[in-house]
């Protein structure tokens, strides 16, 4: 038997033996960080057994994560457009779209044919996925918990199957509609694999998606990237 | 969207901030939750909307581009 380097083994959450999309992070980590990075959850784990106080814990993978994701990536810009709101917001058409992976039940997009693709499948296949343009995916702001699917190969997806609002807030902005807070929330919502072609998706899909919105009249838009 | 007349607002994790701060977004709430779970955890229904109100505060009170709210809440699964 040979003996796993500390390399091998952060590698193996990113995708590999030990593919875990919460952890996947630690590849993007010197090694040094990765075992401080287990030391200490350790250690703050000996101090949970006798508190039960998992904010520790909770606060501890947060700030790893964000150090596994340091750096500004391939999309910087200097400046953006700006539009002025022209109501107030009990009078705006809100729309949401979320780079979630959500779809309706029964309406599985497929991708690449396959049908009923396991969130297993869709991480053993993100390479694909990222040369993909991406696919909006309409989704009736009525439609019930248990007829919404997700499947993401790029994040664990155990929150949104226990809750669609960790990501895709279409409960909850159903509510601020029925108490007036906002003036309406178009449906359906929107949601697409984020894990796609950014350059497809700036070049070719965003006009559609633009023009989609203009025609339903949408005013104001959350977007929530995964 | 901006250029079409159309409002936005992203709501994202912290965890991603370097990569958001440098694309410039006309309004950002960050939240300090762990990744995949932007508006808080499951079944956080109270901590979900607050995220959301935040986010429609912008909309409302931002003047420029470039905004960004740093919501405060703690991410606080079970229990509900």
């Amino acid at each position: 038997m040979t003996e796993e380097t500390i390399g091998q083994f952060k590698n193996s959450f990113y995708y590999g033996s030990r593919s875990d999309m919460n952890f996947k992070f630690l590849k993007d980590l010197p090694d040094e960080q990765v075992e401080n990075f287990l030391q200490e959850l350790l250690w703050e784990l000996g101090d949970t057994l006798d508190d039960g106080n998992l904010e520790r814990i909770i606060g501890h993978i947060y700030q790893y994560q964000q150090k596994g994701y340091a750096g500004t990536g391939r999309f910087t810009y200097s400046s953006s457009a700006f539009t002025r709101v022209q109501l107030p917001i009990n009078k705006m058409r809100f729309a949401l779209i979320s780079s979630s992976g959500h779809f309706v039940k029964g309406q599985d997009p497929n991708p690449f044919g396959v049908e009923n693709m396991t969130q297993k499948q869709a991480e053993d296949r993100i390479t694909d996925f990222i040369r993909l343009e991406p696919e909006l995916i309409s989704i009736p702001t009525n439609t019930p918990t248990d007829q919404l699917g997700v499947r993401h190969g790029g994040y664990d997806v155990r929150g949104a199957i226990m809750d669609r609002n960790v990501n895709f807030p279409i409960d909850r902005l159903n509510e601020l509609a029925a108490e007036g807070v906002v003036g309406e929330f178009a449906s359906p919502a929107y949601s697409f694999v984020g894990a796609c072609s950014q350059m497809r998706l700036q070049k070719h899909a965003l006009p559609r998606w633009i023009d989609t919105l203009k025609s339903e009249a949408v005013q104001g838009l959350i977007l929530v990237p995964v | 969207m901006e250029e079409s007349g159309i409002v936005t607002v992203v709501i994202a994790t912290g965890v991603f901030s370097d990569r958001i701060k440098s694309m410039h977004l006309p309004r950002l709430v960050s939240t300090n939750f762990p990744m995949g779970r932007p508006l808080g955890a499951p079944l956080d229904r109270e901590m979900q909307k607050e995220v959301l109100l935040s986010a429609l505060d912008l909309i409302e009170n931002a003047n420029e581009a470039g905004v960004t709210t740093v919501f405060k809440g703690r991410y606080r699964p079970g229990n509900f």
